[in-house]
């Protein structure tokens, strides 16, 4: 019993120790070239924007602080959207930046959408999955998936235990789920796969090239897409726009997501700095609550076609989610002089 | 569930604490009995019952046996059990190769065809416990096994977790005595069977799941591919495939070990062997021998002619290819065994009093041996016939391929990982760890396994032998 109990102990404390001493993960969709980077120039920046691939092709920080600058009130800004980083990835990844302590950050526009619980197989098996696992995270999903509430007591709603198990209703791939996530949170607290950072760092795999496909060319983190959609596609887009502003009522974010943009708001208050949730303009979004969100922090919501139709164009537009480069200059600009007015106004000061 | 995975290790946690718990030697059977049927249940629920049906069978026919005298019925009840597990075997497993290839035969033939496959899933580790059964049955039919009256018994030697979906095969005449005596704590080798899970946990998930992309990755589009990163993807494959199907069969000795009971070594050094006919007494020792004596000697063995013995050999080495798996792939990879352990009898006969040709052997007898075996191993993986030829034509003939390439530093691996090997099978890193303190090498085991999962990919590749 007592060697077993040394045994343990020798284990975890390595797995400690290991943790401490490795650097950042080395994690594919430019999370680790954009970290670093920001490590290096974090207090260049005061204006910082996180999300996903609809925040990393379609804010530019140049045209930004371009707007900003010649309204009186300039800034710098630094694109830190990953494809397919959605909550409660976005949370951790946040607070790694926080942790670096930019001392000169005043504003974080952080991507507003709901929680996600799902991922595709293909992703499961990736070290992207597997990154942000920590308890924090793991749990916040652990509760979304059972229904538990977000109280410090858990309490799993009955009737979607009893579903989850006997695998009915929607909750068919549940315990799969649960069982996933709570794998990644051990392999994440024991340093499952790390020893590929320490390869990658001295094989030296991140080229310029490399860093520069996921940093920009003006290295704010902003990467253009310019290409437009087919007619075909554009058809099809028409019809699903039509049919998302013809739903009725709004789409509240769920209690997991407003306590996971909740304590990330409270990080980013911490280092004395405001965030500012951000809507974009996509169909999937549309229908998302844009008041009595119950988020703690500015919303600033663009998913409504009607009062921004050039926006909804499908001529400015690569998909139901995404803007072209001309669309993404143009939402950059409008997102750009509602920040100036919401400063003028004092809210966001 | 998997040995590699977390999961596993909180499972086996709990079965090891309340089996030893116990002290009534019944209730632990019971005991891991529950857990085994939950281990298989947390693959697919639905075929325990499979299982349970299959060892009903055979306790039946245990006692039956046990009670008839007369040789006719006797036969009638041993071909009863080979009828249902073999019947049970091939419904899942070959129902639908048997089918298309009826199908595609008589297309060739130009014959109209109609034919139907059903959508069966193949019931992990199906072929490992019909295998544990029919040996028991078998056995009581011969004399050398007593009926076993304790179901309970039974149904654990059956289904007895740690074997019980990629092997080793056990027999009843290993495993049964087992289960009668109480098994005592003090008599667990605990060092040494956590040692052997350390090791088969390394084989698996660092190495044989290390180099299981760039397999996959060469096998997918072999076409694609230089003749030289052939010989990674193929060599790499012979890496993965050994570490992967030792390091399950490490973990399951050490699991059984653990909790007290001994399981049959399934390898020893396999890519050393010296000929084929030696590295089928180091590969996958359990089946090997298993059809050794229950195929290969009832249809005669060595007795009789020359011919009739080499029928033999080819019908042993056909019907072990296919037990693999449900494709043509594998019925020429046994194919080519066959003929290679042909080859060797031969040449061990043509050569016999020639001095030279076993001096020359002294030095060529390896290369050719690992050579004939990783090219077996190109049917064994490649996806069809059409591929297996393309992976050939580079392999063998340094020919054909596309401009992909691999790392040639990988194959300075595959010699690092060879010579780790060879200094293993020299005993270079024999058990000193036996002679350290108890705290010292508690505390040098957590370290290592802690160091170890560094290098374990970040997901889970399933064992390469459950889909047999």
């Amino acid at each position: 019993m007592t060697n077993s109990v040394i045994g343990v102990t020798a284990f975890l404390i390595t797995c400690i120790g290991l943790r401490a001493i490795l650097p950042f993960p080395e994690i594919d969709g430019g999370v680790s070239q954009k970290f670093r980077f920001f490590s290096a120039h974090k207090d260049e920046f005061d204006t910082l924007f996180i999300g996903s691939s609809r925040v990393y092709f379609q804010i530019s920080p140049e045209i930004f602080d371009r707007v900003t600058r010649e309204n009186g009130l300039p800034t710098r800004s630094f694109n830190f959207g990953i494809g397919g980083m959605y909550l409660p990835e976005t949370a951790y990844l946040l607070e790694q930046i926080l942790n670096l302590k930019p001392r000169n950050l005043r504003w974080v526009f952080i991507e507003y959408d709901e929680m996600q619980t799902k991922w595709s197989p293909e992703n499961q098996t990736s070290r992207r999955a597997l990154y942000w696992a920590d308890w924090k995270r793991v749990s916040l999903l652990l509760r979304k998936l059972t229904d538990a509430g977000t109280d410090p007591l858990w309490r799993p709603a009955p009737a979607k235990l009893r579903d989850i198990v006997l695998r009915q209703n929607d909750e068919k791939n549940t315990r799969s789920l649960l069982t996933f996530y709570a794998t990644q949170f051990e392999k994440k607290y024991t340093n499952v796969a790390r020893a590929a950072d320490v390869l990658n760092y001295f094989v030296g795999r991140d080229t310029n090239d490399r860093r520069a496909s996921y940093l920009g060319a003006a290295s704010d983190g902003y990467v253009t897409r310019p290409n437009r959609m087919s007619p075909d596609k554009a058809a099809a887009y028409e019809r699903g726009l039509a049919a998302a502003m013809a739903q009725a009522g709004t789409r509240a974010l769920s209690p997991y997501a407003v306590e996971g943009y909740r304590q990330c708001a409270e990080e980013v208050r911490n280092i004395g700095a405001r965030p500012i949730f951000l809507i974009t303009p996509s169909t999937t979004q549309i229908n998302a609550a844009t008041e009595s969100t119950g988020l703690p922090g500015i919303v600033m919501a663009f998913n409504n076609p009607r009062a921004y139709p050039n926006l909804y164009r499908s001529s400015v537009r690569r998909d139901e989610q995404h803007l072209t480069k001309s669309g993404s200059e143009e939402f950059t600009r409008i997102v750009a002089a509602n920040f100036v007015d919401l400063a003028r106004a004092g809210q966001i000061k | 569930m998997s040995f590699v995975e977390f999961r596993f290790l909180w499972f086996f946690l709990v079965v090891f604490i309340v089996y030893w718990t116990m002290r009534n030697n019944t209730a632990r059977k019971v005991w891991l009995l529950l857990c085994s049927y939950s281990f298989y249940a947390a693959w697919n629920w639905k075929f325990t019952f499979l299982v349970l049906g299959s060892t009903t069978a055979d306790y039946i026919v245990g006692l039956m046996l046990g009670r008839c005298e007369s040789p006719a019925w006797r036969r009638f009840w041993i071909a009863t059990s080979v009828c249902v597990n073999l019947g049970v075997l091939v419904f899942f497993k070959y129902f639908n190769f048997f089918v298309s290839s009826a199908s595609e035969f008589l297309a060739w033939l130009g014959l109209p065809t109609s034919t139907s496959t059903l959508n069966l899933i193949l019931p992990v580790g199906i072929s490992f416990y019909t295998f544990h059964s029919m040996s028991y049955t078998i056995d009581v039919y011969r004399g050398r096994q007593r009926p076993v009256s304790n179901f309970v018994d039974l149904s654990l030697f059956v289904s007895f977790f740690p074997p019980l979906v990629a092997g080793p095969i056990v027999r009843a005449v290993y495993f049964l005595p087992q289960l009668v005596s109480v098994r005592k704590f003090s008599n667990v080798d605990v060092r040494g069977a956590v040692m052997l899970f350390l090791a088969g946990f390394i084989k698996k998930a660092c190495i044989a799941d290390g180099v299981a992309p760039t397999v996959d990755r060469y096998f997918a589009h072999p076409a694609d591919f230089t003749p030289t990163s052939a010989w990674i993807g193929v060599l790499f494959y012979a890496i993965q495939i050994y570490c992967d199907f030792s390091g399950y069969t490490d973990m399951a000795i050490a699991a059984a070990r653990l909790l007290g009971y001994q399981l049959p070594n399934n390898f020893q050094f396999p890519y050393f062997a010296r000929n084929v006919s030696d590295f089928w007494r180091r590969w996958h020792i359990s089946l090997s021998s298993w059809l050794r004596d229950y195929l290969y000697i009832p249809l005669g063995g060595n007795r009789g002619s020359r011919g009739f013995a080499y029928r033999n050999v080819m019908i042993t080495m056909l019907l072990g290819g296919l037990w693999h798996g449900a494709a043509w792939t594998f019925v020429i990879w046994g194919a080519l065994h066959g003929f290679a352990l042909l080859i060797h009898r031969e040449w061990i006969r043509l050569t016999d009093g020639f001095k030279w040709a076993i001096r020359a052997m002294r030095w060529l007898a390896w290369p050719i041996t690992i050579y004939a075996v990783c090219v077996a191993w190109v049917f064994f993986r490649a996806h069809d016939l059409g591929s297996a030829g393309t992976i050939l034509k580079q392999f063998v003939l340094f020919r054909g391929g596309g401009n992909e390439h691999f790392h040639r530093w990988l194959l300075l691996l595959v010699a690092a990982l060879a010579l780790i090997h060879w200094l293993n099978s020299r005993r270079w890193f024999a058990e000193s760890w036996r002679q350290w303190p108890a705290p010292a090498f508690a505390a040098a085991y957590g370290c290592t396994f802690a160091v170890v999962l560094l290098f374990v990919p970040p997901h889970y590749t399933p064992f390469i032998y459950f889909q047999f």
